[in-house]
């Protein structure tokens, strides 16, 4: 009864009332659409840098992360090899690496990179190396002297399949050790930074050049619960780092990659707040409406307002009334809001091509296709921002309401 | 060309002018061919029950509304088919209107609603508030010049609106039921105000009312009844 | 009179009033102050980019900036200095020679840019020489010395007075060796240059790296931003006379970063979508005050009408009051907006833990809004078209009103 009351008070100005519905709709609709659009952005760039082989967690020897050279080894890989196998999740990946800065140079050119020994049966899966090769063929096991490198470093080398190109860098020994090797692919990422940087080498290929016999610098693992969408399972990735670093020996530690990137965890921190700042911007912009048409719909009304209190109605029930009104504006639109926004992100399902921005986006660490999506969480905030500060704002006209006397509600016209 | 010729006396000729409303589905016949004319300096009353037609006729007569058929000239002047903004001037510079419910622009005190009319006239500021003053006093509104309606009782408002019809020197007032919103003392003393400007100042005014104390001060009554003249008597 | 009236009318109703100038100037402040933010953060940008890297401009072998190989040279560099000393607007230039090299510390090695520098033109241009945390930077007299980015230092476990050795490929293929002492160690604040950057002597460098005579960017800065583009004209008119064997270009400082550059396009593209949604959104919350000022006294209207006031004159009115309120708004907003700007201005925004992150891009920790004429009057003047136009509607729409109706709308 109440609520059908409300209902007709509503709509008695259809005029004003479609205009302040019009804010909300606004509001809520692209307060999921800018939502959406920072996910796709957020996960595009975190699941880029995972992919570019952080991954999800990495075991290393405590020293290697502040100093990443050989001497900063896992002495004994087969021990470590053995837990990872009996304390990871069932569905999990895992490799071990060799990462060491070095110098590669031919005739033309030489560049600063980051050489990387790869276990050639088990990284692909764990990184980008497996599912981005634009030519040649991937590493074998058992191949000493093949090289995979980035289409960027082959331009700037002026080089191509099948050539030579030196890797230079520093042994075990601290002596400068270099060794030559062919160009047996060329990969293609998202970024021309990864291509310039990586250069892939079978981890034997790795020792003989580094002069050691079986170390590696890590193991990278990952969780493969991660999405495009969501790209690290939380929970999961808790649990797995909190049994490795209980079963580990002490020299070793194992770093989420929150530690290990941790400049990204705090941009994704600073992206998150300002979507939250975001909505509430809209929301304030949106809340002076609000308020004052609400303002106008109860003082045109006060001499209703002041019969309804000489009748007997207690300043709360006409409180009440109020909010009821302000509840119906809000669910409106909220309703048209939501179907407007979630049908926006699914109708850019396909993703969004940024490549017309390549080189900004590169820049912010972000792939060329963002595909934004929303979370259950995200809707929730946008609809529980509005209705429920949308109240709030609203209890000032609702008092105001409750408070006019039939007396003053008489002496006006 | 007798058609459009009036003699100079009458400052207002209606000819067989009809007005249709549509509401709903329905057609209402507010007027059914009317005819008269209102001579200059006359103090008349259009009388009728509600629905007769005589605010209708009123605002036909200010321009503010268009006749369905017929004539209505004004001042030598034929207003049937004018402009809206041709119109505006007409009523600015030939018509005064006083409403039953005053409706004095309530922002703006009495002084500054009488120089309002003036000011839209062109008449110079000097001149606008002389002559503002005085017909303020001449309405009985002495030391209240600068009050805001909402300081002012229902009969002062009304003073003001009369005060606002005149002051432009129109050719004619029309007032609509302008003693129904008063007390009859009040009521009273303000037909006396408005017959003293009839009879000082020979502003021609008509009244629409079914008030009886109106009609006792009218000196023509013309009775309407469903959208036609049924008596015209001049006392 | 119209003005008068339109005062007293938003006075009316003092709340509504209050209510409409708090969201007029709430747009206002929120405009004002994310433009100029937007704007410091660009200049401190740009400005990192220019001062430790780029310069305002630069001339250099066709092709050298997208792919920097040794051989890309500016083979007379004294030629490139007349054009320079004659050009408009440059304020001063520098030689430099980049080259890449394995660096070994005793301890350590690692991939390195080393840059030849003329160690006192060097700081006419680049903000390196001040940056200098330890030691010294390169004096006139030094041979084989260098200063070291901290975190390259760092990574080589090096200090003040040890010694490097570098070992690279020279200009004509031939081996570039050397030993170099350790001078002094430099922070640019940009990470990538710290972590990689090493600078040594111009002379020294053209010596171990074979180059000669010649050198591989003239770095120019003009005497600001704006004027850069008509130096750089100047300049490429004169370019052809010394095009020796590779041709010359002359770049300014958003072809040499386009990454830069596009990640600010990006950035105030980005903004300006978030200021246009958020003025629609002032619009529509503002409207209803607007709307119901016609509604509300449609009574009214109609009796001026009947006195004779013809439509344009009503449309005066309301043109007068929502401009009222609009000026209100954006007096209070710009009033409220500039001091808000200036104090972050003065006090700096600690930007927490993506301040990291931000380094990166040369960003220092503290980000500080900059406040000009334009950032200060964009927003408003925005904001007072927006409200304008969604005033038009009810102002326009009084012309449709019929005398007679209106009398009667209660």
């Amino acid at each position: 009864m109440h609520l059908h009351i409300s209902w007709r008070n509503v709509w008695r100005n259809p005029k004003r009332t479609g205009i302040i519905l019009t804010a909300i709709i606004i509001g809520a609709w692209t307060m999921l659409v800018f939502g959406g659009l920072s996910r796709g952005m957020m996960a595009s760039t975190l699941s880029n840098a995972l992919n570019t082989l952080t991954g999800h967690i990495q075991v290393q020897s405590p020293a290697y992360r502040d100093d990443p050279v050989i001497e900063n080894q896992i002495d004994n890989p087969a021990e470590l090899g053995k837990l990872l196998d009996t304390t990871l999740p069932g569905d999990a990946r895992w490799a071990f690496r060799i990462q060491v800065g070095g110098v590669a140079s031919n005739a033309r050119n030489a560049e600063g990179i980051t050489i990387v020994g790869i276990d050639p049966d088990r990284e692909p899966g764990l990184s980008f190396y497996g599912d981005s090769l634009a030519q040649g063929r991937h590493l074998t096991p058992d191949d000493g002297h093949g090289i995979v490198v980035g289409q960027a470093l082959v331009e700037s080398f002026e080089t191509r399949l099948g050539r030579k190109l030196v890797l230079m860098t520093q042994d075990a020994d601290r002596e400068t050790a270099s060794r030559a090797f062919k160009i047996r692919g060329i990969f293609r990422a998202d970024m021309e930074a990864t291509e310039k940087q990586y250069v892939f080498i079978t981890l034997d290929a790795a020792r003989k050049l580094l002069g050691v016999e079986t170390a590696v610098t890590g193991a990278c693992i990952k969780l493969s619960r991660g999405s495009s969408r969501n790209p690290v399972d939380l929970a999961d990735l808790d649990r797995t780092v909190r049994a490795l670093s209980e079963k580990l020996s002490p020299g070793l530690a194992v770093l989420s990659w929150e530690q290990l990137l941790p400049l990204l965890k705090g941009y994704l921190a600073m992206f998150d707040s300002f979507m939250l700042l975001w909505y509430l911007v809209v929301f304030l912009a949106m809340a002076f409406g609000l308020v004052n048409t609400m303002l106008m719909a109860v003082l045109e009304r006060t001499r209703e307002f002041g019969l309804l209190k000489a009748l007997g109605m207690k300043p709360v029930w006409i409180i009440r009334n109020v909010l009821a009104e302000c509840v119906i504006l809000l669910a409106i639109g909220l309703a048209a809001g939501n179907l407007l926004g979630i049908g926006t992100v699914l109708a850019f399902g396909s993703g969004i091509d940024m490549s017309f921005m390549a080189q900004g986006s590169e820049f912010f660490g972000m792939g060329h296709l963002v595909v934004p999506f929303l979370t259950a969480r995200d809707i929730l905030a946008v609809n529980a921002v509005i209705m429920l500060l949308g109240l709030l704002v609203c209890l000032y006209p609702a008092v105001k309401a409750g408070r006019i006397t039939p007396v003053e509600a008489m002496a006006r016209t | 060309m007798e058609n459009g010729k009036t003699t100079t006396l009458d400052i207002v000729d209606v000819k067989d002018v009809a007005k249709t409303y549509r509401q709903g589905n329905l057609d209402v016949h507010a007027l059914a061919g009317v005819s008269l004319s209102i001579a200059r300096g006359e103090f008349a009353a259009l009388a009728g029950p509600s629905g007769s037609g005589k605010t209708t006729l009123l605002n036909l007569i200010g321009g503010l509304d268009t006749p369905t058929r017929g004539q209505i000239i004004l001042d030598s002047r034929e207003i049937t088919g004018l402009s809206q903004s041709k119109l505006a001037t007409l009523r600015l510079n030939k018509i005064g209107f006083v409403f039953q419910a005053y409706n004095i622009i309530p922002v703006l005190s009495a002084r500054e609603n009488v120089e309002y009319v003036m000011l839209m006239q062109g008449v110079s500021a000097r001149e606008r508030s002389d002559r503002a003053r005085a017909i303020l006093d001449d309405v009985g509104l002495e030391g209240m010049h600068d009050r805001r309606p909402a300081e002012l009782s229902g009969g002062q408002q009304q003073r003001v609106a009369v005060a606002r019809a005149i002051v432009s020197r129109p050719s004619i007032v029309l007032a609509d039921e302008p003693t129904a919103n008063l007390d009859s003392k009040t009521g009273q003393g303000l037909l006396e105000m408005m017959s003293q400007m009839n009879q000082a100042r020979g502003v021609t005014f008509i009244f629409s009312t079914h008030d009886q104390m109106v009609m006792d001060y009218a000196r023509r009554i013309i009775h309407l009844k469903d959208g036609r003249v049924v008596d015209d008597a001049v006392k | 009179m119209e003005i008068l009236m339109a005062w007293r009318n938003i006075w009316r109703n003092p709340r509504r009033t209050i209510l409409t100038v708090f969201a007029i100037a709430f747009a206002c402040v929120l405009l004002i102050f994310m433009l100029s933010l937007q704007a410091g953060t660009y200049e401190v940008m740009i400005d990192a980019a220019v001062k430790t890297r780029t310069g305002h401009l630069q001339v250099i072998a066709e092709g050298y900036n997208e792919n920097r190989k040794i051989r890309k040279v500016v083979a007379d560099p004294d030629g490139i200095a007349a054009i320079l000393d004659q050009a408009p607007h440059v304020t001063g230039y520098t030689f430099r020679a980049n080259g890449f090299a394995l660096l070994s510390s005793e301890h350590r090695t690692y991939g390195g840019m080393i840059t030849g520098i003329d160690p006192i033109r060097e700081s006419l241009v680049s903000t390196v020489p001040a940056t200098i945390r330890q030691g010294r930077f390169l004096g006139p007299g030094d041979e084989n010395a260098a200063i070291v980015g901290n975190l390259l230092a760092k990574n080589l476990k090096i200090g003040i007075g040890d010694e490097l050795v570098v070992l690279g490929s020279a200009r004509d293929g031939s081996i570039a060796a050397s030993v170099l002492r350790v001078k002094g160690i430099f922070s640019s604040g940009m990470d990538e240059y710290d972590r990689a950057g090493i600078q040594i002597p111009l002379s020294h460098f053209q010596e171990i790296f074979a180059m000669g005579q010649a050198v591989h960017e003239v770095v120019a800065m003009c005497d600001s931003l704006w004027t850069v583009s008509r130096a750089k004209a100047a300049i490429r008119e004169r370019l052809p006379e010394f095009s020796g064997k590779h041709r010359l270009a002359c770049l300014s400082w958003d072809e040499l970063t386009p990454g830069l550059v596009q990640s600010i396009q990006m950035d105030l593209g980005g903004g300006l979508i978030f200021y246009g949604i958020l003025l629609v959104m002032v619009a529509f919350s503002i409207m209803n005050t607007f709307l119901m000022a016609v509604f509300e006294r449609t009574q009214e209207f109609g009796t001026l009408m009947a006195i004779g006031a013809n439509p344009g004159r009503l449309t005066k009115m309301l043109v007068y009051e929502s401009g009222f309120l609009t000026l209100c708004g954006i007096i209070l907003g710009a009033g409220i907006g500039c001091l808000l700007t200036l104090w972050a201005q003065h006090t700096g925004i600690p930007m927490g833990e993506a301040e990291g992150m931000l380094r990166q891009y040369g960003i220092p920790s503290l980000i500080r809004p900059s406040l000009s004429l334009v950032t200060a009057t964009a927003g408003p003047v925005l904001v007072f078209l927006v409200t304008m136009l969604t005033a038009a509607y009810p102002a326009v729409r009084v012309h449709r009103l019929k005398p007679v109706d209106a009398m009667r709308a209660v």
